[in-house]
C-alpha cells in the first residue's frame, strides 16, 4: 500500500525522462530526442568546460612544458584526440539545435501560426518549418563531426 | 517586477548568441590550413597559442565566462527541475561559487601564461 502511495505519477517522470525520450509515449515526436539529446550534451558540455578550462591553463600554472608534454599526445588515435573528438561532438549538437532553439524560441522563427484546432489535432509548431531545421541539425551533426574527427584523427 | 526565471532565460538566449560566434571562431583557429600549419598538434604548439592568448585575450575571456554563465544557467535549471526546487539555495550557492572560481582560473589563464 506504502509502495502505491510513492509511486511516480506519469507525468511526473523524473529525471529519467531526461535521459530517455521514450518516457513520454508520443508518436512522430523528434523534437523530444532532440530535447534529451540537448539536455544530456548540454550537461556533459557544463562538465566538460570546466575541465577545459584547467586543463588550458596548464602553461599559467606549471609551465610550457607539461603543455608540450600533453600536446605531443594530440596526434592518431590518443586519449587527448578522443578527449577533443568527444567534445567537439557534443558542441556540434548543442550549437546546431541550439541555433534552432534560439530561431524558434527566441526570435519565433519557423514556428507556425496559430489556427484553429481541429482533427487530428496536431499542434502548427509541428507541422512548421523548425521540424526541417531539426532534421538538418541531424544531417549537418554528423557531418561536422565526421570532419571533425578527420581534422583531429589524420591530420 | 521583474520575474527573475525570465531573466534567467534572457541571459541563456543571449550568451547562446554570443556563444554560436565565439564557439565557431575557437574551432575555427584549430583548423590547421587555417593557420597556416600542417598538423592538429600543430595548431596547439606554445607559439600560436600564446599569441592567441595575447592577441585575442579579451575575447578568450569573453568567451570563457559566457560559456560558464550559460553552462552553470542551464545545469541549475535542470537541477532545480530534477529536485523540484527542494535544495533551491543550495545549488545556486554552489553553482555561484563553481561559476566565480572557474572564472578566476580562466582569467588566471589569459593574465598568467608566460612567454614560451
Amino acid at each position: 500500500m506504502a509502495k502505491e502511495k510513492t509511486k511516480v505519477l506519469e507525468n511526473k517522470p523524473g529525471w529519467i525522462a531526461s535521459i530517455n525520450p521514450w518516457v513520454l509515449r508520443v508518436v512522430n515526436n523528434p523534437e523530444r530526442v532532440a530535447f534529451v539529446l540537448h539536455r544530456v550534451t548540454g550537461i556533459l558540455m557544463a562538465l566538460i568546460i570546466m575541465a577545459h578550462i584547467y586543463v588550458t591553463g596548464t602553461p599559467a600554472h606549471t609551465g610550457w612544458e607539461a603543455w608540450v608534454e600533453e600536446i605531443n599526445k594530440a596526434q592518431g588515435f590518443s586519449i587527448v584526440t578522443l578527449y577533443f573528438f568527444f567534445f567537439a561532438g557534443i558542441a556540434w549538437f548543442h550549437g546546431l539545435n541550439g541555433i534552432r532553439l534560439l530561431l524558434v524560441e527566441f526570435f519565433g522563427v519557423c514556428i507556425g501560426k496559430p489556427e484553429k484546432p481541429k482533427p487530428p489535432y496536431l499542434a502548427p509548431s509541428l507541422k512548421a518549418c523548425q521540424r526541417k531545421l531539426l532534421y538538418l541539425v541531424f544531417l549537418l551533426w554528423p557531418i561536422l563531426w565526421a570532419l571533425t574527427g578527420y581534422i583531429v584523427f589524420f591530420k | 517586477m521583474v520575474k527573475r526565471g525570465t531573466v534567467q532565460a534572457l541571459f541563456q538566449y543571449i550568451t547562446a548568441i554570443l556563444l554560436i560566434f565565439l564557439l565557431t571562431w575557437h574551432l575555427v583557429v584549430r583548423v590547421p590550413w587555417l593557420r597556416g600549419v600542417e598538423t592538429f598538434k600543430d595548431t596547439l604548439s606554445p607559439s600560436l597559442v600564446y599569441h592567441e592568448i595575447n592577441a585575442y585575450g579579451v575575447l578568450l575571456l569573453i568567451f570563457a565566462y559566457a560559456a560558464l554563465l550559460h553552462g552553470f544557467n542551464g545545469l541549475r535549471g535542470i537541477l532545480l527541475e530534477w529536485t523540484s526546487g527542494k535544495y533551491k539555495n543550495l545549488i545556486t550557492i554552489v553553482i555561484v561559487i563553481l561559476f566565480f572560481v572557474f572564472s578566476a582560473l580562466a582569467t588566471y589563464t589569459v593574465i598568467g601564461t608566460p612567454s614560451p
